[in-house]
């Protein structure tokens, strides 16, 4: 009997004891603490335009769709959604009962709120002209938004998806006015604790929070080093459990830790010699042979340290692979570029060029710069890189081609989707198109794109768009940028998307 | 009457310096408005912001909108944060200070000290040890210096942390390492002074009062030694505000400094020319607490001032 009564006691307390332990792996545990080299400044998504920004904003916020690790969208504050027969309005239902982490509820209203205060020219977010085609944005009932979309827009789901178009809770916007930018109240697994200006911020767990990625960490502790140096011995000195922005010189030395590593995920960003269509440039074969040129591999081996892949399209993995095309490598071909010049009637040291690199924009850019200059006058011509600072390097590559001295100016892209990038950067006479291309096959297919909604339809349309780019060369195409992260090991479940946006949502520490 | 007089001739100073702060700032090349949008923004995009940041407006409406800033700081707002520039200054400038004033503290005592032992024993090892380590003071650059101690202190030996600037421990380093410039030039500037001064007639007839070497030298030696050197720790203190540039961004210490390196880089012109003008009110004050002092220690100063 008294037996019995133990073994039931025992029994009872070792129920207790796994219902406890069940409990405690699903609370919150941990401290993570992540140095990045760049001072984030504002994590309002309406004007946030860094990495960093958009880490935070994806643990704090939630917007109506959001990517995955991959880049793919998937749902997030939207149970489903659908376009009008016209394809002019799509209409959104969202996840009912959900709050911001102030306790305000997260309705259709907030939705609209959010989206026509990013709209609103008095705002002044630097996304309104990205977000225009969104139209006017109304709330229907509780739980219904709609996008009276000012044209057709078969991407609309990779907008919606971006962190620029997180919810944000427009009454404490208007209470709290700047300062919103450092403690945004949303409805993510996480809400910002304690930020100070420069030197770091703190993310904890939002107790309001209902979804699908509950916080997994007790805080995530950011400290912002932009001195690389300094930033690599916060891992060394096991200071830091992630660092941001590995320099290529530092990757052996992290490897060659007991407790961390260096992860190299794929980067969006997609970097090229953007090439300005008059004079020599507006001879396919002076392209064609410049792009032949270049020796792709020996750069980003020897120069980029690993932290490049040469360019197999134009525009990086993680643009919408579904509707992304690659093609074989341009071959380094140096004598086959000389003959090509010749025959497009240049003699040797006949032709020269010049062209705009930024200081310090991109990995390794002015040595870059230099090496290009070398492989130019190798095939007999007259190259001078002109390497700027930022705020001149800006200014040249924001000119009207007809405006521009250089012939070409370094430029990386990692833009939100397929549509985004080729309409902006080769529909004839848009304003972002600074090399002048022009090609009426590919205005009608990036029209015709732009109101697809079909993907089979749209992954045909934006193929042939890629194909004849790829075949016309307006650009000198480069490399894509490989991302560079020092993780502890301890670090467990940590991803990073294409666009360089840390995911915090399963990590857990050993 | 004296201070009164000096603060008023500074004004015309400040003045000039806000319209050349101004004006350069407006020259930097790189346009806000298209830094802002990125470089896939469409003209319309960048002009909608020009607009919104008031860029637009012509030259001299926006230098009186820099000058109304400054008596009424929540009109002068960051192009980034959308913050008071003045609330973002003020968040950072207590590490700026901490790190300058502790530096300079330090390096005055430790260079004044060494200074001393050399003057003292000429010629001896100490003298040579100092002068060897002075002469690397001066010429390490701050940067390279504080990456090698961070190697050494926090990477190899784990004493103290790498950057940032959350404990008190953090401003340990970077106040050792700022500390030396000044430590170096000190030594240098007290020893030369101090040993110029020793063979002086006043200094004999101190000894002859019967009064010890080391009060001779304390009271008598160094208190005319330190005219010079208060001149100097003067612009020494003004260097370093300017140095913080640099040691900031190396030690990862949000101070004014780092945040005047992100405004260039951003070209977040409001936040760019109130730090500058900041940095120019304190240049003013230090060069006024510098003759105040001088005037202490140096009763001719004061004498020239009465008659003139």
């Amino acid at each position: 009997m008294r037996n019995l009564r133990q073994t039931c006691c025992n029994a009872a307390l070792l129920v207790g004891l796994s219902a406890l332990a069940g409990q405690a792996q699903a609370q919150p545990a941990g401290v993570l603490r992540v140095a990045v080299g760049a001072d984030p400044a504002t994590f309002d998504p309406a004007f946030n335009d860094l990495p960093v920004g958009n880490a935070v904003d994806l643990a704090v916020l939630e917007g109506l769709f959001r990517l995955d690790p991959q880049n793919n969208v998937e749902k997030s504050l939207a149970s489903e959604s659908s376009f009008s027969p016209d394809g002019k309005i799509f209409t959104v239902k969202i996840k009912s009962g959900k709050k911001f982490s102030n306790g305000d509820p997260l309705n259709a209203e907030a939705v609209a709120a959010s989206f026509n205060r990013m709209l609103d020219e008095k705002t002044g977010s630097i996304y309104r002209g990205l977000y225009a085609s969104l139209g006017t944005i109304k709330a229907v009932g509780e739980d219904t938004v709609e996008f009276h979309l000012s044209e057709p827009n078969g991407h609309i789901l990779m907008l919606l998806a971006s962190t620029a178009a997180s919810i944000v809770n427009v009454k404490s916007v208007k209470e709290m006015g700047a300062e919103y930018g450092r403690k945004p109240v949303g409805s993510g697994p996480y809400k910002v604790d304690r930020y100070v200006g420069g030197e770091g911020f703190k993310l904890v767990p939002n107790p309001t929070y209902a979804g699908d990625y509950p916080a997994t960490l007790k805080s995530i502790d950011f400290i912002v080093v932009p001195e690389d140096g300094s930033r690599m011995a916060l891992l060394e000195t096991g200071a830091a459990d992630i660092v941001e922005r590995v320099p290529p010189e530092s990757m052996a030395a992290i490897n060659a830790l007991k407790d961390a590593k260096v992860v190299n995920p794929p980067s969006m960003f997609s970097i090229n010699m953007e090439m300005v269509l008059r004079g020599p440039l507006a001879d396919a074969k002076v392209r064609k042979a410049l792009n032949m040129a270049v020796d792709r591999d020996g750069i980003a081996k020897g120069i980029l340290g690993g932290l490049g892949t040469p360019s197999v399209g134009m525009v990086g993995p993680g643009t919408q692979d579904e509707l992304r095309k690659t093609f074989p490598p341009i071959a380094f071909d140096p004598d086959g570029a000389k003959k090509l010049l010749a025959e497009a009637g240049y003699k040797p040291g006949q032709l020269s060029l010049s062209f705009t690199c930024p200081t310090g924009r991109y990995i390794k850019d002015v040595q870059v710069c230099q090496a290009l200059a070398g492989s130019f006058e190798n095939i007999g011509i007259k190259a001078t890189p002109l390497v700027v600072d930022r705020g001149t390097w800006s200014k040249v590559i924001g000119m009207e081609p007809t405006a521009r001295t250089d012939n070409m100016g370094m430029v990386g892209r990692a833009t939100a989707g397929m549509d985004y990038t080729l309409y902006r950067l080769f529909f004839t006479g848009v304003g972002a198109n600074r090399t002048g291309y022009a090609n009426p096959r590919v205005d009608a297919l990036l029209k015709e794109g732009r109101a697809a909604t079909d993907p089979a339809k749209q992954k045909q349309i934006y193929g042939e768009v890629q194909e004849i780019v790829w075949n016309d060369q307006p650009f000198l195409f480069l490399w894509y940028q490989t991302q560079a992260i020092g993780v502890a090991n301890r670090v467990q479940g940590f991803a990073v998307q294409p666009n360089e946006t840390l995911v915090f949502d399963k990590v857990t520490l050993k | 009457m004296f201070v009164l007089r000096r603060l008023s001739s500074a004004l015309p100073t400040l003045f000039a310096v806000s319209l050349l702060v101004f004006l350069f700032v407006d020259l930097i090349p790189g346009d806000p408005a298209q830094i802002l949008a990125g470089p896939t923004a469409s003209n319309e995009e960048i002009e909608s912001i020009r607009k919104f940041l008031g860029l637009n407006e012509p030259l001299l409406s926006r230098y009186g909108q820099f000058l109304r800033g400054i008596f009424d700081p929540s009109v002068a707002t960051s192009f980034r944060t959308h913050r008071p520039v003045v609330v973002e200054l003020a968040e950072r400038l207590p590490n700026t200070l901490i790190v300058s004033i502790g530096g300079l503290a330090i390096g005055v005592v430790l260079g004044t000290l060494a200074g001393i032992v050399c003057a003292m024993r000429p010629g001896g090892i100490a003298d040579a040890l100092i002068t060897v380590l002075t002469l690397a003071g001066i010429s390490m650059p701050i940067y390279w210096l504080g990456l090698l101690c961070i190697w050494y202190f926090a990477v190899n030996l784990g004493w103290l942390p790498a950057a940032g600037a959350s404990t008190p421990m953090h401003f340990v380093l970077p106040i050792l390492v700022i500390a030396t410039r000044p430590a170096a030039m000190f030594s240098r500037l007290v020893a030369t002074s101090l040993t110029e001064s020793m063979g002086r007639d006043y200094l004999d007839t101190a000894r002859a009062k019967g009064l010890s070497e080391t009060r001779v030298v304390l009271f008598h030696a160094l208190r005319n030694s330190l005219i010079a050197a208060v001149s100097v720790a003067g612009v020494q203190f003004g260097g370093m505000l300017g140095g913080s540039v640099v040691t900031e961004t190396v030690f990862g210490i949000p101070g004014v400094g780092r945040l005047l390196v992100d405004a260039v880089s951003r070209a977040d012109y409001p936040v760019i020319q109130y730090a500058i003008l900041m940095f120019a009110v304190f240049f003013v004050a230090i060069n006024l607490v510098t003759d105040l002092l001088t005037q202490w220690l140096d009763p001719r100063t004061r004498d020239q001032e009465r008659l003139a």
